[in-house]
């Protein structure tokens, strides 16, 4: 497991390294997906010149519920981006056969060559958002606050790639696997609002079938202080538990594809 | 004990059957249909520590399906394989750790690193021992001539560079097994050489098993000593190359430099006799059989039609023989 880890750590510095010969395409990229966020945040800027309030939620609560989700999106991005489209990049080009001659679990190393120019514009952007957000709702930024913020939001991405890594088995069977994981990425976009304002059928789903409530909403509540809830406390579990679905599929899917052939 | 064990090993592939045309294909989306194809059909054989093996055979008669086999990329529908003790499809990881192979224009470099960069995560992928490493990497470096290549990104190397790096990178670790498919395709004949030259010092060096699969027969002439013949899914001759070459090569060719043609000699002899290869005016080039015919003979033959100038004989090489048995011509004799 530990070894896994450190040769996983290897793979992702060669793979940034990689990335970043690119400079010119890697600036590109981050400039086009801040640009990206901006309109969604003009969006949501537009329906509050419309309303006062969602469910209780002002504007600025609603940035920094925004800026929480944009901080697990971009360590996600970070760590776990490869998995967004394997069919195409890694399956239909044979790569996927020089990973699997590997002595080395075959995820180790497609997780490995995530590369990815938007997280470090995301997390700017998240940064940005969330303290000035705090500042606004005169918050006190303590350390404690601080250390908790970094905190959930490495479990919120680890939640968001143990997904995406779930359905990016679609790559074993199809080559624009990358639609599948699109699909079921659009649903975190639900994730950007206060879940109270969906009916219960969508809480459930955001909560327990696709945890995506656990890289924003919970924390955001927690952070605000006006949280009864001791569900954010489950967000470790939800980690483990995702992951673990993640290594069972994978390795479901690994099985049937090696006996079908290619 | 043989270091490779596979006992009626068969791989069935489903094929998926199209109609033609537009319609055919839309049928297909809602109604495919499949074919099963038989791409190994039962084969056996051992392999021993530090045997060289030339595994060969026409496109499609199954070579590579058998070495994803052998590596553990595809599971055998029937059959056994064992290779060092463990059966590759069962225990992928453990199998990873004792081989090396290098699939065609496969690369399992970083293409954007520098190559050194690649051998480094190879290092720790495989847990090499730090004087291993120096040792093998120095050495590998002399041999393939690697010096001037190290610094340089994978992508920015030609054919023939990238695959001494590659060949490079499959010894790394000192693998028990290395599978070889197709390693010198597209290659200048120098870094052929060098890539043979490299097989043959390691395999003397360390006793490495290497299975290659290849259509240039030079390779295999030089590097190997046992050949393993495949033909439409089974196995058609397993031995020494030596002895391939007796049971097989049974023609002789021979060339000569003529003057004053009377008449065309391809007319005038039989095919019992000899067969004309190829005939101009000033030369002609002929098979014949030396269990059936003699060499003088043919010459008196020849003489009957022109002035022989010269001559010149050569035995038939695994490349003509290879072309007979492809076409069915020799192996019912």
């Amino acid at each position: 497991m530990i070894k896994n880890i450190k040769l996983y750590g290897s793979f992702l510095v060669a793979s940034l390294k990689r990335m970043m010969e690119y400079r010119v395409d890697c600036l590109v990229g981050m400039v086009s997906q801040i640009a990206f966020q901006i309109i969604e945040l003009i969006f949501i800027w537009v329906i509050f010149q419309n309303t006062d309030n969602i469910a209780g939620w002002s504007f600025e609560h609603l940035l920094l519920l925004y800026g929480v989700m944009m901080l697990s999106v971009s360590i996600n991005d970070l760590l776990f981006d490869s998995t967004y489209d394997i069919g195409n990049r890694l399956i239909k080009k044979g790569k996927f056969d020089t990973i699997l001659l590997r002595p080395v679990h075959p995820l180790i190393s497609v997780l490995g060559e995530s590369q990815t120019s938007t997280a470090l514009g995301y997390m700017v952007l998240s940064v940005v958002l969330i303290v000035t957000m705090l500042i606004k709702l005169q918050i006190t930024i303590t350390i404690f606050l601080i250390i908790k913020i970094l905190y959930f939001g490495i479990l919120g991405g680890l939640i968001l790639g143990g997904i995406q890594t779930i359905f990016s088995v679609a790559g074993f069977w199809i080559y624009k696997s990358n639609e599948v994981v699109w699909s079921v990425f659009q649903l975190h976009k639900l994730a950007q609002y206060p879940i109270e304002i969906y009916n219960k059928f969508v809480r459930i789903i955001l909560t327990f079938l696709l945890p995506f409530a656990f890289t924003a909403y919970y924390p955001t509540l927690d952070y605000l202080g006006v949280s009864e809830s001791k569900l954010i406390y489950v967000t470790p579990l939800v980690v483990i538990f995702v992951w673990m679905i993640a290594i069972k599929v994978w390795n479901w899917a690994l099985n049937k594809y090696r006996s079908t052939g290619n | 004990m043989p270091i490779i064990k596979v006992n009626n090993l068969v791989k069935k592939y489903k094929i998926s059957q199209k109609e033609h045309g537009m319609v055919g294909y839309i049928k297909h989306l809602f109604h495919p249909k499949y074919k099963e194809q038989t791409a190994v059909n039962n084969i056996n054989f051992n392999i021993e520590q530090g045997e060289l093996v030339g595994y060969i055979g026409e496109n499609g008669a199954g070579k590579s399906t058998t070495i994803k086999m052998l590596t553990g990329l595809l599971t055998p529908t029937s059959g056994e394989i064992i290779v060092n003790g463990i059966v590759p499809s069962n225990k992928r990881i453990e199998n990873n750790k004792q081989i090396g192979a290098v699939f065609g224009q496969k690369t399992q470099l970083w293409w954007d690193l520098p190559v050194i960069e690649s051998f480094r995560l190879i290092k720790k992928m495989y847990e090499i021992p730090d004087g291993e490493y120096r040792k093998n990497l120095k050495k590998f470096t002399q041999i393939l001539d690697l010096e001037e290549l190290l610094e340089k990104q994978v992508k920015n190397l030609s054919l023939g560079q990238k695959m001494r790096c590659e060949i490079a990178a499959t010894f790394l670790h000192n693998p028990k097994v290395v599978y070889l498919d197709e390693p010198t395709i597209g290659l200048d004949i120098l870094v052929k050489e060098k890539i043979r030259k490299f097989i043959k010092d390691i395999n003397q060096e360390k006793n490495t098993t290497v299975i290659l699969t290849t259509h240039d027969l030079k390779d295999i002439e030089e590097v190997c000593n046992r050949i393993i013949l495949i033909d439409k899914g089974t196995i058609i001759y397993d031995g020494e190359k030596e002895t391939f070459k007796n049971k097989y090569g049974k023609h002789i060719i021979a060339e000569f430099v003529i003057q004053n043609k009377k008449s065309n000699i391809a007319l005038e002899t039989s095919k019992e006799e000899f067969e004309v290869l190829e005939e101009k005016e000033k030369n002609i080039k002929i098979k014949f059989n030396h269990d059936k015919q003699t060499i003088m003979n043919i010459v008196k033959a020849i003489s009957n039609y022109c002035e022989i100038l010269d001559m010149h004989i050569q035995e038939e090489g695994l490349e003509e023989i290879l072309k007979e048995i492809y076409k069915g011509e020799t192996i019912n004799d």
